[in-house]
């Protein structure tokens, strides 16, 4: 026989499963979509500084629901993550490396100079994941009037406070 | 009205990026099929989506001068099974075996080699192929396209598509050789 017909004899098709084509067009949607979105930044991002920025990145997503801008990475070609945008709601907000423009994490510092606030549909909810992804709470969950908040330390140790007031639209 | 032709929808895709789903809806299948053939469904069931969404995000480069966007896609679909040659050669020997449980006697034809033997050599031959020289082949055998097809999928002339074949067959045939005679090949 020849090379070219044994070769065929390998041909196989393979089974699929009923639902492999429209998964795939899922995939296919959901990046044509978020490519259509135009690309919306607040007018002002805060730039928070981390030692380590691919462990920030973890940890802002797991514990907080941060999620990064996967086309703003900047990577060395060593591959060390230099910079990187996270999202939440209508928020963003800069994940940079320590050092660069003054800006030193509290790992380093000591201390910090500012908190950030975020605003969230739960708070107790919030809480509780961020407490099962190992974010040190510097306030317990409470009331001040009719605003519920708690506070957390990243593990770099920025102090973030999560709150939610009835009266503003959260997105 | 007559369907538009995939190069009509995939420039109406660079301003309502939305209709590039039809370009899906059009040739997933086919290249569903084409990845599975190579790699076995799981794999290409994950690859599929990806497949598109990297033809979606390099739409700009896709040559309006063809009709049919089937060749660019089975192109972009041969570089992502680069990436998978583990699967690949899993999938080989799985079809080897196949193969050589099917085959109507012991022996492929006379004189060769036992069947049980022979496919497992073939799997390896073709694993063992430089890739661009086992993606033409595959794509020649398995895909049904002529060379002209081939040399359109990998964007080559149709001279280098027709050295590589004739390398392929070569490098099979001296590997199946029932003497064994292997050529050591740098990889």
């Amino acid at each position: 026989m020849r090379p070219l017909d044994l070769a065929k004899r390998l041909r196989r098709d393979a089974a699929f499963e009923p639902a492999a084509l429209e998964r795939g067009k899922a995939v296919l949607m959901a990046a044509i979509r978020q490519a259509a979105e135009p690309r919306r930044r607040p007018t002002i991002i805060p730039q928070v500084p981390y030692q380590d920025i691919g462990a920030a990145l973890t940890f802002l997503d797991r514990a907080f629901g941060f999620r990064e801008i996967r086309t703003s990475r900047l990577v060395s070609g060593d591959g060390v993550i230099h910079h990187a945008l996270v999202e939440f709601g209508d928020g963003v907000i800069g994940i940079g490396t320590q050092g660069a423009h003054g800006a030193i994490s509290p790992r380093t510092g000591g201390g910090t100079s500012q908190y950030l606030s975020v605003h969230v549909e739960d708070v107790d909810a919030h809480y509780r994941r961020a407490l099962t992804a190992g974010a040190r709470i510097a306030s317990e969950p409470h009331n001040e009037g009719s605003v519920r908040a708690y506070e957390a330390l990243d593990l770099e140790g920025h102090r973030w406070r999560f709150l939610h007031q009835p009266t503003l639209e959260t997105r | 009205m007559s369907a538009p032709p995939d190069a009509e929808v995939i420039g109406r895709s660079l301003v309502e990026p939305e209709a590039f789903g039809l370009i899906y809806d059009r040739h997933a299948a086919t290249l569903l099929r084409f990845l599975g053939r190579r790699v076995g469904a799981e794999v290409a069931e994950a690859l599929i989506g990806e497949l598109f969404r990297i033809a979606f995000e390099r739409r700009t480069t896709f040559d309006v001068s063809r009709a049919s966007a089937l060749p660019w896609l089975y192109g972009i679909g041969a570089n992502l099974l680069l990436k998978h040659r583990r699967a690949e050669a899993r999938r080989l020997r799985a079809s080897a075996r196949l193969a050589a449980d099917e085959a109507p006697t012991r022996r492929a034809s006379a004189g060769a080699l036992d069947a049980r033997l022979l496919f497992p050599r073939v799997a390896d031959a073709i694993d063992a192929l430089p890739d661009e020289e086992r993606a033409a082949l595959l794509l020649f055998a398995w895909e049904d396209l002529s060379y002209q097809g081939v040399a359109e999928v990998l964007a080559l002339p149709i001279g280098t598509v027709r050295s590589r074949l004739n390398r392929a067959r070569t490098q099979l045939r001296e590997q199946l050789e029932p003497s064994g005679k292997k050529r050591e090949r740098p990889r």
